[in-house]
């Protein structure tokens, strides 16, 4: 699963500090602070709530076995402000997401930044 | 001799203190929070001043329709906005909150953090204040309404010339007991018994004896400025004025939804053993959180 995991990731990219917290509502201590790593799969579904969303990823790993990733960011507001809807990723959608991993291993991420498989780049907090 | 002196002297200082005091009834005179010994004082002269606080009509409101939030951008969690940094507050604190702030600090450069909102929970104010999220404003002669998206938060602020809840009456509340009046087209706010809880994350804390001046004033067609001094004698030295701004959310379709805090199981959140964060995560598609018998 581990080597699954590690050959999925594009690339462990970033020694860019986040300067503001992934989260306004909890403490974003349980992700990365610095680290990133990236996925390419699919969407599963896109939870577009409050506090946060969270966009579920279907990966598949190099032994065909499948893995959802999912990637958490800020409520609906304020990814309609940066001009995220939930209609921009259905169900189906093949994408290649960025993210802060969770510290304790498990497949999921603080997102940071998407890519659409037409090139549209969707970044939950646009500088 | 000395006597006659001490008498003259007396007769000259005398004559002194009265001009001044008539002077000062004269010439406005510019003062700061320092100037009094806690809130209620403080709220009081702003309201001498303001002649009592006219009464508010409707064609005389001011025009604070449109969505906000707070600003300017880059300011994130920062309490005060003219601190250079989340973690240099500028709150002179008592000896005992200032080793709980570096404390608190200290813990989240560890990766150890836990903010007690993480389920829920409303943020209370003045924490309300620096809440990252969409803001409107419901102006009425009687009462305002100081609307913040998250947890549907709302401060209610009337402005009818009621007086505080009796102390027989009062209780602990999330954002207060607050009372207020125009001054101009500037809402002046009194706020009193509230909760103790933080400024902010990496923000220092606040105790239940908190309260708080706030004049609020649209300053521009985007900027809406609240200008408040905290009084908290138990964690602060002396009050701590800050400037707290609101931008007009231009975002076109923009609309504040209901929020409702529960509906996604994947948002639990619980503190471990070392005291920080860990989410629970059960999945995609969890649903609205479980309630725990």
């Amino acid at each position: 699963m581990r080597r699954s995991i590690a050959r999925l990731c594009l690339g462990v990219v970033a020694l860019v500090w986040m300067a503001f917290p992934i989260s306004a509502h909890h403490s974003g201590a349980m992700f990365e602070p610095v680290k990133t790593i990236t996925v390419k799969g699919v969407v599963k579904l896109f939870e577009y709530t409050n506090p946060h969303s969270w966009l579920w990823v279907t990966v598949t790993n190099d032994d065909k076995t499948t893995t959802d990733w999912g990637f958490e960011a800020e409520g609906p507001s304020t990814l309609f402000r940066a001009g995220i809807r939930k209609s921009d990723l259905p169900p189906g959608e093949k994408v290649t997401v960025t993210g802060r991993p969770m510290k304790d291993g498990r497949p999921a991420a603080a997102w940071v930044s998407l890519v659409k498989e037409d090139g549209t780049v969707l970044n939950p907090r646009p500088q | 001799m000395r006597k006659a002196k001490l008498s003259a002297w007396v007769g000259t200082m005398a004559a002194v203190g009265a001009t001044l005091a008539i002077a000062s009834t004269l010439i406005p005179v510019a003062v700061s929070a320092q100037d009094y010994r806690n809130s209620t004082e403080h709220y009081e002269a702003l309201k001498r001043q303001a002649g009592g606080g006219a009464k508010m009509t409707w064609d005389k409101l001011p025009d604070w329709t449109g969505v906000w939030t707070r600003g300017p951008k880059g300011v994130g969690l920062r309490f005060d906005p003219a601190q250079p940094t989340l973690q240099q507050t500028t709150a002179q604190l008592t000896p005992e909150f200032a080793q709980k702030h570096k404390e608190k600090l200290e813990r989240v450069a560890k990766g150890i953090e836990w903010d007690p909102i993480s389920n829920c929970i409303p943020p209370g104010y003045p924490r309300w204040l620096t809440e990252p999220f969409l803001r409107d404003f419901a102006l009425r002669p009687d009462q305002t309404l100081l609307i913040n998206e998250m947890v549907n938060d709302i401060r209610r602020i009337y402005t009818d010339g009621r007086g505080h809840t009796p102390p027989e009456e009062a209780y602990p509340l999330w954002n207060g007991d607050s009372i207020g009046f125009w001054d101009g087209d500037t809402l002046v706010i009194h706020t009193t018994q509230l909760m103790g809880g933080q400024y902010q994350r990496s923000q220092p804390d606040y105790t239940d004896q908190v309260e708080t001046v706030e004049r609020w004033r649209k300053v521009d067609d985007n900027t809406i400025e609240a200008a408040v001094t905290v009084y908290d004698p138990p964690a602060l030295v002396k009050p701590w004025s800050v400037t707290q701004r609101y931008i007009r959310v231009t975002t076109p379709g923009i609309r504040i939804r209901s929020w409702v805090c529960e509906e996604n199981a994947n948002n639990d959140v619980f503190q471990n053993k070392a005291g920080t964060t860990e989410h629970v995560l059960p999945g995609p598609g969890a649903g609205p959180k479980k309630v725990e018998k």
